[in-house]
């Protein structure tokens, strides 16, 4: 067994076999299309597919109803209509396979050995979550690919790559901007005082926080990140109008979708949607996550892979909408942290099959609500909140038994 | 004289080439008339859940026109929709088309929109069978929550409209009760005038889940609750784990 597991994750078979799997998916992907009534394409695919369509005849890609992405997936995609409909289906494998290589390159610049980061790549690579999600048609992998792109260049210390990266990733969605503040508190000057600090004045120390942040590197990596964000987004308003805005910003940002999904928040959403207390809970809902990200953001900024982690695996979790698809934001930068964990194996298994028992927990009651009719929102919503409990455990956990390699953790005395 | 001799043979010739085509045409609206009165529709409901199948049966009479061409119109309330690019994609694999009157927003709430009018066209292919039936997949929007305990709201299909028509009668030899402005076909083109039949058979009925309005307190609380312990312990850890340079 530990011989073929050896095997296995040997660099070349590895990247090998992960290409090959995801080919012959796409090529079975097809045959079910074609053959059954269930069909394997996720509705998403189709979506790209008939926005492609419409900037090939000249037209918007928001004539497609449901399209809430950046018209640049919709470009990409237009080999679908010229080429191949298989074409995107290709891209986003091929992403999905560079997410693992650049995921192994961040792990050898931290330290790890090529055996032991094969493994921790193997555990996308190989992962069928991923593999499924690249397959049927979801564009995940370009973020994160992206994400994992500039992860690696601020690791290396390119920082124009990193802030071109990072300024496209922020483009495509949304969520990579709360990255913001821990690179800026990478970025900025670090304090060279000594004891001395804690004599000052708090306005002079206040002032002395915010200079920091005032450095060329800081500088460089903001103003190139900010003008690769605001082209882009100036050059799709310029073609698209106010409706590029809406569908692929505002809509995330003001969206209540009311029907069910994992968030704990969905049951209190549904029942209080046309209320004068929506908005008041809506900020409440929004509070957590907002402080969370920014203790996160200051207790873990020198090191960049987990704080990104933590941070985006808090968003998807206290978030007012949460679907599976979400979870590979933050599915691809685990395998940056295991490595520094001290979890036995054993401890590691039981906590993913935590992790899948509370999602098994809540898709019952959905299938019953969505397929067979019954009224089972309690169940879905109690669900909800025990997947939440999960998730914190399993971040806790995380924390409490993560070994930084080239900071010294100090425990803070209460 | 050989000029009024062939003006009365030609007048002769058209009125009776005029009363043969009326006669035709009487046959033909004849046979529609009769297959107005002895064609009947119904409507049942498939599947379970938010997810439905509307099956529409229409049978046909045995002695209707060769060339009859078939119209189903829905009428169907708010609480549910059909999803265009699922027809689109329908349509390559069956024999019918639908027209919808409006454009479809797929995610908002029942309580949000208005009803929808869909018209289904059969292809009959100049055959008219004994048994037609048309499937179109529907999906259930979410309801507002009752706030009088109720789990599950009803939604009611009223019997669609059959309307036939047939290139040669004229339809104004037909009771003008029967006549109605439709789209000729699904590319919607044209509008044309088509017959409804008379035979509607019952009201289609399905049932679906709403969310409890009378719990919205203890689920605010509760949710709130549960969300701040969870932050607070996670902010608890972040705290105490925060790494430090030397």
């Amino acid at each position: 067994m530990e011989k073929l597991i050896s095997s296995l994750t040997e660099k070349r078979v590895l990247f090998t076999a992960s290409v090959a799997i995801r080919l012959a998916l796409v090529a079975y992907g097809d045959y079910q299309d074609r053959t059954m009534a269930v069909k394997y394409t996720d509705i998403d695919y189709h979506v790209f597919t008939d926005a492609a369509r419409f900037i090939t005849k000249g037209e918007s890609p928001y004539n497609r109803s449901t399209y809430r992405y950046t018209p640049l997936i919709a470009w990409l995609l237009t080999p679908n209509i010229y080429l191949n409909p298989m074409f995107g289906k290709l891209l986003f494998i091929i992403c999905d396979v560079l997410s693992g290589l650049l995921m192994y390159r961040i792990l050898c610049l931290r330290g790890l050995g090529s055996q032991a980061a094969c493994r921790m790549c193997s555990l996308w690579l190989l992962n069928p979550l991923p593999i499924g999600v690249s397959s049927r048609g979801n564009a995940e992998s370009i973020l994160a690919a992206l994400v994992l792109g500039t992860l690696l260049c601020m690791e290396g210390r390119r920082l124009v790559w990193a802030a071109m990266l990072y300024g496209l990733s922020v483009h495509m969605k949304i969520y990579p901007i709360t990255y913001a503040l821990p690179i800026c508190l990478t970025l900025r000057t670090p304090d060279t005082g000594a004891g001395e600090e804690k004599e000052r004045q708090t306005w002079r120390r206040l002032l002395g926080f915010i200079r920091s942040f005032l450095n060329q590197e800081l500088l460089l990596f903001a103003g190139v990140a900010a003008g690769v964000f605001c082209g882009l987004t100036s050059f799709f308003y310029h073609m698209y109008g106010w409706e590029f805005l809406h569908e692929t910003y505002l809509y995330h940002l003001t969206r209540r979708d009311i029907r069910h999904n994992f968030s704990p928040y969905f049951y209190m959403l549904y029942l209080t949607a046309d209320s004068s207390w929506s908005l008041g809970l809506g900020l409440a809902a929004f509070l957590p996550q907002l402080i969370l990200l920014l203790l996160v953001s200051w207790a873990f900024h020198l090191d960049l892979a987990l704080c990104c982690f933590l941070h985006t695996a808090i968003f998807v979790s206290f978030n007012k909408v949460c679907t599976s698809q979400y979870f590979l934001w933050y599915l691809c930068l685990l395998p940056l942290v295991i490595p520094r964990l001290s979890l036995s194996p054993k401890q590691g298994m039981g906590l993913l099959a935590l992790w899948f028992a509370g999602q098994g927990v809540w898709l019952g009651p959905a299938y019953f609500l969505e397929f067979e009719g019954y009224n089972t929102f309690l169940l879905i919503w109690l669900a909800g909140l025990l997947f939440l409990v999960i998730n914190c455990f399993i971040l806790i956990q995380i924390i409490a038994h993560y070994k930084p390699e080239q900071t010294a953790q100090r425990l803070k005395s209460d | 004289m050989y000029f009024l001799l062939f003006f009365t043979l030609a007048c002769l010739s058209t009125c009776y080439c005029r009363t043969e085509n009326d006669e035709k045409a009487e046959s033909m609206c004849g046979l529609l008339r009769q297959s107005l009165t002895s064609t009947s529709v119904s409507v049942e409901i498939d599947k379970k859940g938010f997810h439905r199948d509307v099956v529409t049966t229409v049978e046909f009479s045995p002695d209707g026109p060769s060339d009859l061409q078939a119209l189903v119109v829905h009428k169907w309330p708010r609480g549910i929709y059909v999803d265009p690019y699922q027809l689109a994609s329908l349509s390559e694999h069956t024999d019918w088309q639908v027209l919808l009157d409006s454009a479809i927003d797929l995610e908002v709430p029942a309580h949000k929109t208005v009803g929808l009018v869909a018209f289904v066209f059969p292809a009959l292919h100049g055959r008219i069978p004994r048994l037609l039936k048309v499937t179109v997949p529907v999906h259930g929007r979410y309801h507002e929550p009752s706030f009088d305990g109720k789990k599950f709201t009803s939604i009611d299909l009223d019997p669609p409209e059959l309307l036939l028509r047939t290139g040669k009668c004229q339809l104004s030899y037909l009771d003008p009760h029967t006549i109605v402005d439709a789209p000729c076909t699904a590319d919607n083109s044209s509008i044309c005038q088509w017959a409804r039949i008379q035979h509607k058979q019952g009201q289609a009925s399905f049932q679906l889940p709403v969310g409890d309005g009378l719990l919205v307190i203890p689920v605010c609380s509760a949710t709130l609750l549960v969300t701040l312990v969870c932050c607070v312990a996670l902010a608890k850890t972040v705290w105490k784990h925060q790494l430090f340079t030397h």
